[in-house]
């Protein structure tokens, strides 16, 4: 062995210097984009399947928006929560409370060259509402698709017991696959294959490359590729955006939407979402089996001080759905807060001041929504000041959303849970069903058989008009009647783009439409 | 060479026992903490009766000694497993997935997945020694001289100061001016070199103090020395004294700081830099990785983690034993 300390450096120095070389970078890379590619830092990213019926997650719901198109188009603004536009679907109408018929744009075509016909929406709809499919909760059941013609469908729900008219809503929900595509479930997984205005052209890491798609039906979008960055952190977002790496930065923290605000190269964007936050009781153990417990502490949480806390990322609403949800209503027996009424509620459940009530625990996510960690200390103090022994577990959200659901013995973790409900069409039930029926009742288990009864009755109204009455006047009454969930706020979600990028559309769940837009 | 093999003999048998004893802590830590990865997997929509019997055939369910068992083997044979969350294109994925199309073959291997981030970890390693060596070696080196005069408190404000900005911060600061302020330089990312530089920077920051007092004291230390005034007294020169002979002997304390602290301060700056600059390396892997409760992606970081501060560990004595045989091993 004959190295010396000289040899041994050299040795080291070139080791690190060669390091160096590693990777295809160069010095000097400009920091802009190529002209016409628009980045897009996203907060969350895709699951490693295309199918769009293998999964309930939103961030890929939005990268789905740049390939899919739907039947109709759903803007979902507060104004008129239950406008329906066309997209694939030119007319529609109700042939009779089981039959939904649908008159289909013709010459469209798939990104991979297949033309859009019937075939097409007979194979997703009948595929994507069986219940085996992990997205089927979307949906009010299996439906069968009768064809027509090659531009004509029905959708018949006869045989499965509910009316058509549940799929009125959907039809702007449930991406359009292609027929040869169903048929083939592992191409399915591997690329999306849509008639929207990109198509996939690859995944690299973590970001998704989309193209304009040449034949789109309504003209090819002027921005020729979509690159879409996922960047966990929002400070990130913030600081790519303001350097010029970054377009379009979403899911933004409303101190870091208020300080863009004051940035000339900048526009900030503030839409409401289709997403309330809510605070769910675990209704099926005590002391949350009692409505009065549930009532004495929702009259304990003053939301006004919760919305102070949540600044820009929250607005104020009196209901179980979020106001661009159809249905939504003033309901005028929502639970306000009156100590006074806690402390009589409380007595009366054999609770005077509190005493006797078990330790409770409020299990919140910290890092995934805006402000929860401290309008859940708030919301702590405000019961512990009636007296509920209140303590507060906060978890990052992976450990979060392992308690969120019940388990298989039908309790679960805690007693009240904070969780936002996000869904992509007016559609009341895909909020309501999952929350509230008891075949599901997802995180607070409740088991109330006029809840049952309010909800089977609306979702089977025959006409829109029916249906409305019924969610106005009984279900969303009597869920504030029995708050097996008090909601806290509707969701605003806050984003911030170049000034170069026009005429954008943020859908509220999510998806941008991205096919007029301009990067100058 | 016979001293050698026996070196490398012990310290290998007794790193292997360091390594396995690291995998079975973060093995069991991650089976106890909250966060149960088939519901991530599988997704919150699955019935429950799915989610246990998936846990079941993936194994999930099985006692932890038996589990870690089944993994060290399968470790033993070079495969490090598949990742529970990210797909075969290797994008990071999460949330629910199709129960019946899930098999662990669509999912990208492990090793994949870090034989991908780790060139570009290595690049911002090098890269922030590099520039931590810059600042340190000239003011360490002119501290030590000077003991006591105003090199020595420059060098001990310099670490002072350096020490006591925290990495996050002067990473949102380098990002803001350097990048979108003063558009010098890309930063979030990776499309290019040129996209190290500014995190190699805030690795460079958190560095550089351990180095400046290290190199500073052993040079003070080594004037300090007899055989320093020895050389003196024989009509060397100071230049050559310090060039020759006070810089080689600082140099064994310098590389057994590198060995112990500097290799496990570089993974910790790794992980936060990484992630705060999108920087696609391990670092920002096995962050996502622990955000997703994606288990082999962080047994085999740790693995990986534990291996190389062993490895850098030995070599590290290997040198100093080498340099000064009057070294134990």
């Amino acid at each position: 062995m004959t190295s010396t300390r000289r040899t041994f450096l050299v040795g080291a120095a070139a080791a690190g210097a060669g390091s160096l070389l590693v990777g295809p970078g160069r010095f000097g890379r400009a920091l802009a984009q190529e002209a016409g590619t628009l980045a897009f830092a996203a907060a969350g990213t895709v699951t490693s399947s295309w199918d769009p019926s293998s999964h309930t997650v939103a961030p890929q719901i939005t990268a789905e928006g740049f390939v899919f198109s739907h039947l109709t188009k759903c803007p979902m603004t507060p104004e008129n929560p239950a406008e329906v536009l066309p997209d694939l679907a030119l007319e529609w109408k109700l042939i009779d409370p089981h039959t939904l018929e649908y008159k289909l744009r013709q010459g469209v075509k798939f990104h991979d060259g297949k033309d859009f016909k019937a075939e097409d929406v007979k194979a997703t709809y009948e595929y994507a509402s069986q219940p085996s499919r992990p997205a089927s909760a979307w949906y009010p059941g299996q439906v069968e698709v009768e064809i027509v013609d090659d531009y004509t469908v029905r959708l018949r729900t006869e045989k499965f017991g509910y009316p058509a008219l549940n799929f009125w809503y959907l039809s702007s929900f449930l991406p359009v696959l292609s027929a040869a595509d169903v048929a083939n479930p592992d191409l399915l997984k591997q690329r999306p294959n849509g008639t929207g205005a990109f198509r996939y052209e690859e995944t690299r890491g973590d970001q998704i490359i989309f193209k304009a798609y040449d034949h789109y039906h309504d003209g090819r979008p002027k921005i020729d590729t979509v690159v879409w960055n996922y960047v966990p952190d929002a400070n990130t977002r913030v600081l790519g955006l303001l350097n010029g790496q970054y377009h379009l930065a979403e899911r933004l923290e409303p101190e870091q939407y208020a300080s863009l605000k004051a940035e000339a190269a900048i526009t900030t964007n503030r839409g409401l979402s289709s997403e309330n936050k809510y605070l769910h009781f675990r209704c099926n153990k005590p002391p949350f089996d009692d409505v009065r417990v549930r009532m004495a502490a929702v009259h304990a949480i003053d939301r006004d001080q919760v919305l102070a806390i949540v600044g820009e990322a929250g607005q104020a609403s009196n209901c179980h759905l979020s106001p661009v949800k159809f249905g939504y209503t003033d309901v005028p027996n929502y639970p306000k807060y009156d100590p006074e009424a806690c402390q009589r509620l409380l007595a009366e459940a054999g609770f005077p001041g509190g005493q006797g009530l078990p330790e409770l625990e409020y299990i919140t996510s910290v890092g995934f929504y805006p402000k929860t960690r401290e309008y859940g200390e708030l919301v702590t103090a405000l019961l512990q000041e009636q007296g509920f022994p209140v303590k507060l577990t906060t978890l990052e959200p992976a450990a979060w959303e392992e308690r969120l659901y019940r388990r298989a013995d039908g309790q679960g973790p805690g007693h009240i849970v904070d969780v936002g409900w996000i869904t992509g069409s007016p559609e009341p039930d895909l909020v309501l069903r999952p929350n509230y029926h008891s075949k599901y009742a997802l995180i607070n288990g409740i088991a109330d058989p006029e809840i049952d009864a309010a909800l089977d009755k609306e979702r089977n109204a025959a006409s829109t008009e029916e249906r409305l009455k019924v969610l106005q006047e009984e279900a969303l009454p009597l869920l504030a009647a029995k708050v097996p969930s008090i909601s806290l706020f509707s969701s605003v979600f806050l984003r911030a783009m170049s000034k170069r990028l026009e005429g954008v559309y943020f859908y509220p769940n999510g998806p941008i439409d991205l096919s007029k837009a301009t990067l100058g | 060479m016979a001293f050698a093999f026996e070196f490398f003999l012990r310290r290998l048998s007794q790193g292997v026992v360091i390594v396995v004893l690291v995998a079975f802590v973060i093995f069991t830590l991650l089976r106890v903490v909250p966060g149960d990865p088939i519901r991530i997997i599988l997704g919150p929509m699955t019935p429950a009766s799915v989610l246990e019997e998936t846990a079941r055939a993936l194994g999930l369910r099985d006692p932890i000694l038996v589990q870690f068992g089944r993994f060290m083997g399968e470790v033993a044979t070079g495969d490090l497993g598949r990742s529970f969350i990210r797909g075969l294109q290797g994008g990071s994925a999460g949330g629910s997935q199709d129960v019946a199309g899930y098999s662990p073959e669509s999912r990208a291997s492990v090793a994949g997945l870090i034989a991908t981030a780790l060139p570009y970890s290595l690049q911002l390693a090098g890269l922030g020694v590099a520039f931590a060596l810059l600042v340190a070696f000239p003011i360490g080196i002119a501290a030590g001289l000077r003991a006591g005069r105003w090199p020595d408190r420059l060098g001990l404000y310099a670490s002072s100061f350096f020490v006591s900005l925290p990495n996050i911060w002067v990473a949102v600061v380098l990002i803001f001016l350097l990048s979108a302020k003063a558009g010098l330089l890309p930063a979030i990312g990776y499309q290019g070199f040129a996209y190290t530089i500014i995190p190699a920077m805030v690795l460079a920051i958190e560095l550089s103090p351990v180095m400046i007092r290290a190199i500073s004291v052993a040079v003070a230390a080594n004037l300090g020395e007899a055989y320093y005034d020895a050389g003196i007294v024989r009509g060397l020169s100071r230049r050559t004294m310090v060039a020759r002979h006070v810089l080689r002997n600082a140099a064994v304390p310098l590389l057994n700081l590198f060995g112990a602290q500097m290799i496990g301060m570089l993974l910790g700056g790794l992980f936060v830099v990484e992630y705060i600059f999108s920087y696609p390396g391990i670092g920002m892997l096995t962050i996502s990785a622990v955000f997703q409760r994606d288990f082999p992606v962080i047994q085999a970081v740790a693995i990986l983690a534990s291996g190389v501060l062993v490895a850098i560990n030995m070599l590290v004595d290997f040198a100093s034993t080498m340099i000064d045989r009057r070294l134990k091993f």
